[in-house]
């Protein structure tokens, strides 16, 4: 599967080249139709999910601050937490199990019709005309859910400090802005969009890969799912450490 | 690539196909001339499918060459066999349609893709090829909202969207109404005659097959066991040819076990 993975990866690149160089063309409306279904679509999940952690980190950490009598840090370690791990974490979680898994099945199931045959058969590179209009759309839509769930966790987090934790509103965004830098928003940013390239190409490579049948649709996206996830939480440990641990 | 100018549209030479240690294709060869019809029949498994996905590049044998209108396609990188696919189309047995598109943009697909022809040129090329093949009106319904046997006629049409010089055509009239049967067959024949383009058909449909054939090929077992005009396949006395044109249970074609490997295969353990 990995020698898969690097061989599509890299027919990908090379469609994305030949489009730059005016030797094919790009398909733009069907990688606008992708940003709609992996992007816009995933849109409410996104926000409730961020919008569920940023209240349950606020609960969390109210308990041990205001032990230390720190009850107003909430702020900090929300704002923190959710620009540099939550945020794009739990997006990435969102759009591997909602967005992955259906470019797996949708892709598998068109292997399995013998449509991608069909585009082969025709001259048509099923590389250019499947899997770089859903990598495309997964690596420029990552980033923009993130910073929409980034803000949406924000809120959440303020909506705990103000109502439950009795903080004053503007203080609870002062804080909020002193305790991160921009630096923070950016590597969270730059970490979703690894995380959108990595899901984009695990999740078209599982598809173009599937054999016997609907089990195999159904058993590689399970595997595109699991391995999704794994390769985003290793590469979020690489991140991590080569952003705030390494330097 | 190894270009030739050849009256062949298909040449096909000592072709061996090996899954792990079965051979599914032994030593096939035949040639097609350009503007002929070729039927390819047998009973299933014999290899027609598997013959029909190396004709087209799907497949590449373990031994043999294929020459596609002239180009051997066995040794072409993806780029080369692209540019032979160009000239030639595949109607597949179950029209292998793209399910999120509608049935004319199924049909306009290769025309679009292809580069050269404009949004307004590929809406007409796709009336024009839909009346062809009975579907007129029906460019705005999905694959999922039309019959099987619509489904392999709008396959039929989408193959035919660019005019190619050789048109390979999987199972075209099975689950097909006999008259649905004859306008396909029509189409195949005026394709022909007319546009001057060389069909591979593969069929176990008899009628169909001596109605529109130029060239038969009769596989058993991954073998060709005859070739000829129809004529010739007819009064070819192999016994094997003979049951299955008359379409017979009783003869040598092995439908069932002998009585002695039946007892064996029930007693074996595994």
């Amino acid at each position: 599967m990995l020698l898969a993975y690097t061989s599509l990866t890299l027919r990908a690149f090379a469609s994305i080249g030949r489009s730059l160089s005016g030797r094919s063309t790009l398909r733009v409306h069907a990688t606008f139709v992708q940003m709609v279904n992996v992007g816009v679509n995933s849109l409410p999940t996104v926000g409730l999910a961020c919008l569920f952690m940023g209240l349950v980190l606020a609960m969390q950490s109210a308990g041990q601050l205001a032990q230390l009598g720190a009850t107003e840090r909430v702020a900090d370690l929300v704002s923190f937490a959710m620009l540099r791990e939550i945020g794009p974490l739990i997006t990435a979680v969102v759009v591997i199990g909602r967005s992955g898994s259906s470019i797996t099945a949708e892709l598998g199931t068109m292997k399995v019709s013998e449509e991608i045959e069909a585009l082969e058969v025709m001259a048509i590179d099923p590389v250019r005309y499947l899997v770089v209009p859903r990598l495309l759309a997964m690596v420029i839509m990552m980033p923009c859910l993130t910073i929409i769930g980034e803000a949406l966790g924000l809120f959440g987090g303020w909506l705990l400090g103000v109502n439950s934790l009795s903080l004053d509103p503007l203080l609870y965004i002062t804080r909020s802005l002193q305790a991160v830098d921009l630096k923070d928003l950016y590597t969270g940013l730059f970490k979703s969009l690894v995380f959108g390239f990595l899901i984009g190409s695990i999740a078209c490579t599982y598809g173009m890969e599937v054999r016997d049948g609907a089990e195999g649709v159904g058993r590689n996206t399970t595997r595109s799912v699991v391995s999704c996830l794994l390769a985003m939480l290793g590469m979020d440990a690489i991140l991590t450490a080569i952003f705030f641990f390494a330097t | 690539m190894s270009e030739t100018k050849s009256t062949h549209a298909l040449e096909v030479r000592g072709l061996v196909k090996k899954f792990g240690n079965r051979t599914v294709l032994n030593d096939i060869s035949f040639n097609l001339k350009r503007g002929e019809i070729l039927v390819i029949m047998g009973g299933s498994g014999c290899g027609k499918s598997t013959l029909l996905r190396h004709l087209i590049g799907v497949l590449k044998p373990n031994e043999g060459e294929i020459h596609v209108l002239g180009t051997d396609i066995t040794k072409l990188d993806d780029d080369g066999l692209a540019k032979v696919r160009r000239r030639f189309a595949m109607m597949h047995q179950f029209g292998a349609l793209l399910n999120s598109l509608t049935v004319g943009q199924n049909v306009a697909l290769p025309l679009l893709e292809s580069g050269n022809v404009s949004e307004s040129i590929a809406d007409l090329v796709v009336k024009l090829k839909l009346e062809l093949v009975g579907l007129t009106g029906f460019e705005h319904l999905k694959p999922s909202e039309i019959s099987g046997g619509m489904r392999k006629r709008v396959g039929m049409a989408r193959a035919l969207a660019l005019d190619p010089e050789l048109l390979f055509c999987d199972e075209p009239t099975s689950g097909l109404d006999p008259v649905m049967t004859a306008v396909i067959d029509q189409l195949t024949l005026d394709m022909v005659h007319k546009l001057g383009i060389t069909a591979v058909v593969v069929t176990h449909d008899m009628t169909s097959a001596f109605r529109i054939a130029n060239k038969m090929i009769m596989l058993f077992e991954g073998q060709i066991i005859a070739q000829g005009s129809p004529d010739e396949i007819r009064n070819n006395p192999d016994p094997r040819l003979q049951q299955f044109i008359k379409g017979e249970a009783d003869g040598p074609i092995p439908l069932k076990l002998s009585r002695d490997d039946y007892i064996k295969r029930l007693l074996s353990v595994d």
